[in-house]
Order: structure tokens, then sequence, then C-alpha cells
């Protein structure tokens, strides 16, 4: 059990890092397009965790990302409609989605401390991998000054959400084994 | 000649008498009811943005008013540890104000966001 779920882990882990092809030049709309898929596949994970975890802490979180994401997409969605750019669905923004809904399936095979730790350490290799996206791919190539300060305003609330989440899987580490 | 110098003392009682009232403001002000009652309290701004307090360590008088500026895209808190003070959520663009009444240091946090941590020390 403990193997196929390290192994599923490490899968979506790979799938997430591949979702950002380093030497492709996004556009604009498709910058857009990434961005709100890239909070909506946390916000669905972050409903999915509240309702089936049961540890307070993970809730918590859990909804701190359904609030925060949403925060992100609201701002994202407002500037898009005034600067009327129309989000086009690319590769990336496709591979993200998928990579979310195999994410969604694995995690609702899984109870207890183990949705918990699977739930937390997809949620660190998920930002860990937008933070690369975002210093990388997204900041470097938006070209729009507004869309490009948007980006640069919401990396740090990534950051954060990656340092808790690193706090969470130490502390169900410790109560785990 | 005379009435010119009518009117100079007419100026000067008129001046007199302004001088005690001010002075009488004045003396009625040097008698405070509370040690910082001359100093007029100040507000100072604590600006919320990309996930981090600005300052994030802010040193004020007791009877000062602190104000927290929630610049982020999400909402976020001032509560300290100890409870001694909370906002509870300060939307985006909203923002909270606390008079800062009894001396310490209150080591605070974002109650939602663990990893946002400063300090408010109130001499």
């Amino acid at each position: 059990m403990k193997f196929i779920y390290t192994a599923t882990v490490a899968a979506l882990a790979v799938a997430a890092a591949s979702a950002w092809p380093q030497s492709a030049a996004p556009t604009d709309p498709q910058i857009a397009a990434i961005v709100v898929t890239a909070n909506q596949v946390d916000i669905d994970a972050g409903k999915l965790a509240k309702s089936k975890s049961a540890a307070t802490d993970v809730k918590e979180f859990a909804q701190r990302m359904i609030t925060d994401h949403s925060g992100v997409n609201k701002s994202a969605t407002e500037l898009v409609h005034k600067l009327h750019v129309k989000p086009e669905s690319n590769a990336t923004s496709q591979s993200l989605q998928q990579g979310g809904e195999q994410n969604i399936a694995a995690l609702k095979k899984l109870n207890d401390g183990a949705f918990d730790r699977a739930y937390i350490d997809h949620e660190i290799a998920y930002h860990q991998s937008v933070i690369e996206a975002l210093d990388k791919t997204l900041i470097p190539n938006a070209q729009n000054a507004e869309l490009k300060a948007l980006l640069v305003k919401v990396r740090p609330a990534f950051v954060a959400h990656l340092e808790h989440a690193k706090q969470l899987q130490a502390s169900l580490g410790k109560a785990g084994e | 000649m005379i009435s010119f110098s009518r009117t100079g003392g007419w100026q000067l009682m008129v001046r007199v008498c302004a001088m005690a009232l001010v002075g009488l403001l004045l003396t009625s002000g040097a008698v405070p009811a509370t040690p910082n009652a001359n100093a007029a309290p100040k507000t100072h701004v604590v600006t919320i943005e990309n996930m981090r307090f600005s300052p994030d360590a802010l040193t004020v008088q007791r009877g000062d008013r602190v104000v927290w500026i929630n610049k982020d895209l999400f909402a976020h808190t001032a509560t300290a540890v100890g409870k001694a003070f909370d906002s509870h959520n300060i939307e985006p663009n909203a923002s909270w104000t606390y008079v800062a009444r009894n001396p310490g240091e209150y080591d605070y946090v974002c109650a939602l966001h663990p990893t946002m941590k400063a300090r408010l020390t109130v001499l």
C-alpha cells in the first residue's frame, strides 16, 4: 500500500513538473489560461480535502487554498476583462487540468492519514512547480505590464502556501509514525 | 497725535487680552490627565502586501493608533499571539485600526497564514 501511494505521488510530481515546458514562450492569452487553470485545480483539490480530511489543520489549510486561490482568480479574471484578453487554452493549461483531475481521482481512493499525506505532498509539488513556472516562464514572458505585475504580486502567496504545506508535512509525518 | 495714541493703547489691550487667553489655554492644557496627553496620539500604518507585514517591527507610544491596510489579493488578520488584539479578517483593500493602550511587546501573526509574523511594541 505504501509503495502504491509513493509511486502515485512520484508520478504526479513528474506530471506537474513536465506541465511547464521551459522552452515554450506563452502569449498573454495563454498565460491567462494557465494562471486561471492552475488556481482552479488547487481550489478543486482544496474542496475535496476540506470535505474528506479528518484533521483540523489539513481542513484549515484546504480552506486557505480555496479562499486564496479564489482571490487570485478573481483578480486575474477582472484584469483579463479589463485588458480584453481572452484566455486561450494551450498544452500547458490542458496538462494542468489533466494533472488536477488525476490528482483528485487518486486522492479519492485514499482515506485518513494516507489521504492527508498524499494531499499535502501533492500541494508541495504543485506549489513548487507553479513557483518555478512563474519565475522561468510566466513572469518573463508576460507582455502586458499589468499582467506581469499581477503574477509578481501572487508569487509570495505561493511561497507562503509552500512553506505552510511543508510545516504540515512535517507534523503529519510525526503523527503518522 | 492723541487719537493715534489712544488707538495704540486699545491695540495693546487687545494684544494683552489675547495673550492672557492663550496663556490660560496653555495652562489648562499643561495639567494632563495622563502623561501622554500633551503629545497628540500618532497614527502608524502597517501595510499588508505580498504576504508580509510592513514594517514587520513597529514601536509606538501608548495611545497611538495603528492601522493595518490590506493591499493583498485575499483576507489577512493581525492577531496577537496572546490574543491581546485580533483584527479578525481584513478583506482586500480594507483596513483595521487598533488603539494601543497597553504597554508591552506583542508578537502577532496572520491567523490565516501562519508564515506571516511581526511584532508591535507599545511603550
